[in-house]
């Protein structure tokens, strides 16, 4: 997980070119085969293409680095603000019966649709942006989230020690925030880094779809959606990115676990 | 004197006299290692005990002492991490220590049978209460489905439940308690096991209950010649059933003896403690204050549940009707019941987490049966609770000091001020002052229901409702938890009401005594006049039902 942060971060800096950069000369290369490329100012570079270039004659392995910053930015994000959204709305929902109904049946109507349909209009309602395909994929998880927290309210609201609380006067808000809150952690955390992982599938999805982010900014789905024609002639366009894609998910996923696990106090040491 | 009494098997059974030398159920020297960084290295360290046929062996011990663990070893069911590092298990003379799954397979239920504390999770709540115990004739048996029923009949018959045939077909959660612990009686003992081990079997039960269950394994076990290893922390239970009694402490077995000759002579500092601990069922004297101020009164108070459902009107529930109650100043009322006659409702009520349906709740003449907002929050700081369960009644992220302080602070105390305050009430409480950092889930059951005690405390009530507030707890930390309530009571003046399904610790503790039946009051006086001539039926039978009640365990003195 953290090599793949690092890996978002440093980029520009791993030893790779500009990734929207093609030179009709060196189309097509297979993986490791060194070749040159023509910068915007005109002048050649020699360049090793590790992961082989594409039809266009773009370097594949520069193209899935900086593939790596939209995929997390768009996991965490997605995560980040449908949990903020599902927590909100499932607090109210679990906590305020008045509120119960009425937020759970919108919820419920939201998730009769589709992800990825839902996705996909709110896509090109707006047209393709880092930021409208964040809402785009955060809208169908928000329900998701709700669920989750209003069932963890419903029961924690019930444990003796919340019942201590209101006997303490302790008011509703602080109830919510102090007691309620940190014991749903556990379950969020999971769900938070299970969004962020299928977040970076739905965009490589839409992006493959040619729905998600314009074709010249480098996502994983692009890359493989442009690698699709040539598939049997040459698989390396699809299978770099697939691999990084498989392996993002599952490092997003185990870090979960471990952040669960940190987050608990009965892990800390005993006395 | 343990070689002694291992194989000292009750006289009254014939068959005893043959098998003397070939117990049901030996263990010689057996140990399990616990896995590494446990509080101890091994769950059971060198127990021998033996179960002679037809005869009650009650392994008793406190929480933590092993005792579940080596019923499971016996049936082979211990977990990996649980390894049987020496000694040998005999059922029968057979050595079944490190058998094969299938051999285990084979034995259980035909020689050996198991049941357990919770009726409920032990039974499968999609399958019908027949087809379970069909499962285990048509795994066992080569009957034909028509004979298997046949039996299933009868030993539905035989554990004394009403109507087999509809018994056959009920569903788990359409049966009570006591009937789905019959249940798991007939399902344990349908192909006549040589040993039956029953790990709490009553503990989840109310005490009518208990007594019918305890009866009905006795009659089971004297008809059929069975051993009997039952496990328990009750000595009241131990009283009533036992012929022989294995101390367990801490995985270690230290006394083993007739149950006579235990309970009255006991010979290891550790029984006399535990047996010292056991509250005596002869109420304690005290001089009461009759001028004392009425701190609250509860007058014709009605809980009722409105009948809920979308197609049928279900009728309503009367959790709570026509409760009238009063406390003193300095004294402690006790509210008696089983599960489900409402006591727990009164006390919701007048801590206000729910709302009366009727009635008056008067404390000190104002009646907060029905404030809301600022004056129902005024009133909170008055009006305090100790939950029973020492570890869902704290929040498992907060450290206990945030817990403590936390009441005072939410009428405006400042944080340093609700520190100290904190501080001085963990040495109230006996505990360590620095432990105000920490984490609930490093303290044991005892040491959380003090904080509880501490917590409620830090609001300085002037009424504390304790909410079976000492029944999780093991004898020996009840009687530590009850000292401490009872130095409260007296150092701050403070009111109690004190909810328990248990007589003898209401025995102890309570100046006046109000017993609760199906949501009403059906008597109410001083826990003397209480004791020693019960007017009413339900409370003559409660006393009837209360385990061990002939056996003078120490009048808590």
């Amino acid at each position: 997980m953290l090599l793949l942060a690092l890996i978002a971060l440093l980029a520009p800096w791993l030893g790779t070119v500009d990734p929207t950069l093609f030179d009709a000369a060196s189309r097509d290369l297979l993986p490791g085969k060194a070749g040159e490329i023509i910068t915007l100012e005109g002048e050649t570079i020699a360049h090793v293409f590790l992961m082989g270039s594409d039809s266009f004659g773009r370097d594949i392995y520069s193209r899935v680095l900086y593939g790596t910053q939209v995929s997390l930015l768009v996991g965490f994000f997605t995560a980040l603000a449908s949990l903020a959204v599902g927590i909100f709305l499932g607090l109210f929902a679990g906590y305020l019966r008045w509120a119960d109904n009425l937020i759970m049946r919108f919820m419920d109507g939201l998730m009769s649709i589709p992800a990825i349909l839902i996705a996909i209009a709110l896509v090109a309602m707006w047209r393709g942006s880092l930021l409208t395909v964040i809402i785009a994929i955060t809208v169908p998880e928000i329900p998701r989230v709700t669920r989750l927290v209003r069932s963890l309210v419903l029961s924690i609201r019930e444990e003796p020690y919340v019942e201590a609380a209101i006997a303490l006067g302790t008011p509703t808000w602080r109830i919510l925030l102090m007691h309620i809150l940190p014991n749903t952690v556990a379950p969020l955390v999971v769900q938070g880094t299970y969004i962020c992982a299928s977040a970076i599938l739905v965009e490589a999805i839409l992006s493959f779809l040619g729905v998600g982010l314009p074709p010249d900014i480098p996502t994983w789905g692009n890359i493989m959606a442009e690698g699709r024609p040539q598939f049997i002639q040459y698989p390396h366009n699809i299978f770099f990115p697939g691999v990084f894609l498989a392996l993002t998910v599952l490092a997003v996923n185990i870090f979960g676990d471990g952040l669960r696990d940190t987050l608990d106090p009965k892990m800390a040491k005993r006395v | 004197m343990v070689a002694d009494a291992l194989h000292g098997a009750p006289q009254e059974h014939p068959a005893a006299a043959q098998v003397v030398n070939r117990p049901v159920l030996e263990l010689i020297g057996l140990r399990i290692a616990l896995p590494k960084g446990s509080d101890r290295d091994e769950a059971a360290c060198g127990v021998s005990l033996a179960v002679g046929r037809g005869e009650v062996v009650c392994l008793v011990g406190e929480s933590g002492s092993g005792k579940s663990v080596i019923a499971q070893a016996v049936m082979g069911l211990l977990p990996k991490s649980l390894p049987v590092s020496a000694g040998t298990i005999r059922l029968e003379g057979e050595d079944i220590t490190h058998v094969a799954q299938s051999r285990l397979r084979a034995l259980r239920t035909t020689r050996m049978s198991m049941i357990f504390q919770e009726p409920m999770t032990a039974l499968n709540p999609v399958m019908r209460c027949g087809e379970q115990i069909d499962e285990v004739l048509s795994a066992h048996t080569s009957l034909t489905e028509g004979a298997r029923r046949q039996r299933i009949l009868e030993i539905i018959d035989e554990v004394a439940l009403p109507d087999p045939a509809r018994m056959f077909a009920s569903y788990p959660h359409q049966l009570s308690g006591g009937q789905r612990q019959r249940i798991m009686i007939a399902m344990a003992l349908v192909l006549e096991p040589a040993l039956l081990i029953a790990d709490e079997p009553t503990t989840a039960l109310d005490v009518t209950t208990q007594a019918q269950i305890l009866r009905l394994i006795s009659a089971l076990q004297r008809k059929h010649g069975t051993g009997v290893l039952l496990i328990t922390h009750d000595f009241g239970v131990v009283a009533e059933v036992a012929d022989r009694v294995a101390v367990l402490r801490l995985g270690e077995l230290v006394e083993v003896g007739t149950r006579d000759a235990v309970l009255r002579l006991p010979q290891h500092a550790y029984t006399r403690m535990l047996i010292g601990a056991v509250p005596g069922m002869t109420p304690r004297l005290r001089p009461r204050d009759t001028s004392a101020e009425t701190v609250l009164r509860v007058r014709a108070l009605d809980k009722t549940y409105p009948g809920q459902g979308w197609l049928r009107k279900r009728a309503p529930v009367h959790a709570a009707s026509q409760v009238t109650l009063s406390v003193r100043k300095g004294e402690t009322l006790g509210i008696v019941g089983e599960s489900g006659s409402g006591k727990s409702t009164v006390a919701r009520c007048i801590v206000r987490l729910i709302e009366p349906s009727g009635g008056a709740i008067e404390l000190h003449g104002r009646d907060l049966a029905h404030l809301g907002g600022a004056a129902l929050r005024q009133m909170r700081r008055r009006v305090q609770i100790v939950f029973q369960d020492p570890y869902r009644s704290l929040n498992p992220r907060r450290t206990v000091g945030d817990a403590i302080i936390e009441g005072p602070m939410n009428f405006g105390l400042p944080r340093a001020e609700a520190m100290r305050r904190a501080q001085a009430l963990m040495e109230w409480v006996r505990m360590d002052p620095a432990a105000l950092v920490r984490y609930p889930h490093q303290f044991s059951g005892g040491q959380r229901q003090r904080i509880s005690i501490a917590r409620a405390l830090a609001m300085e009530p002037e009424l504390l409702v304790a909410d079976e507030a000492v029944s999780a707890l093991d004898v020996s930390v009840q009687s530590q938890v009850l000292e401490l309530l009872e130095e409260i009571r007296q150092r701050l003046n403070l009111a109690i009401i004190f909810i328990t399904h248990d007589l003898r610790v209401a025995a102890q503790v309570c100046d006046d005594i109000a017993v609760m039946s199906k949501g009403e009051v059906v008597e109410y006086g001083e826990t003397q006049a209480i004791f020693s001539r019960a007017q009413h039926p339900y409370t003559q039978a409660l006393f009837a039902a209360a385990p061990g009640r002939n056996f003078p365990f120490a009048s808590g003195g």
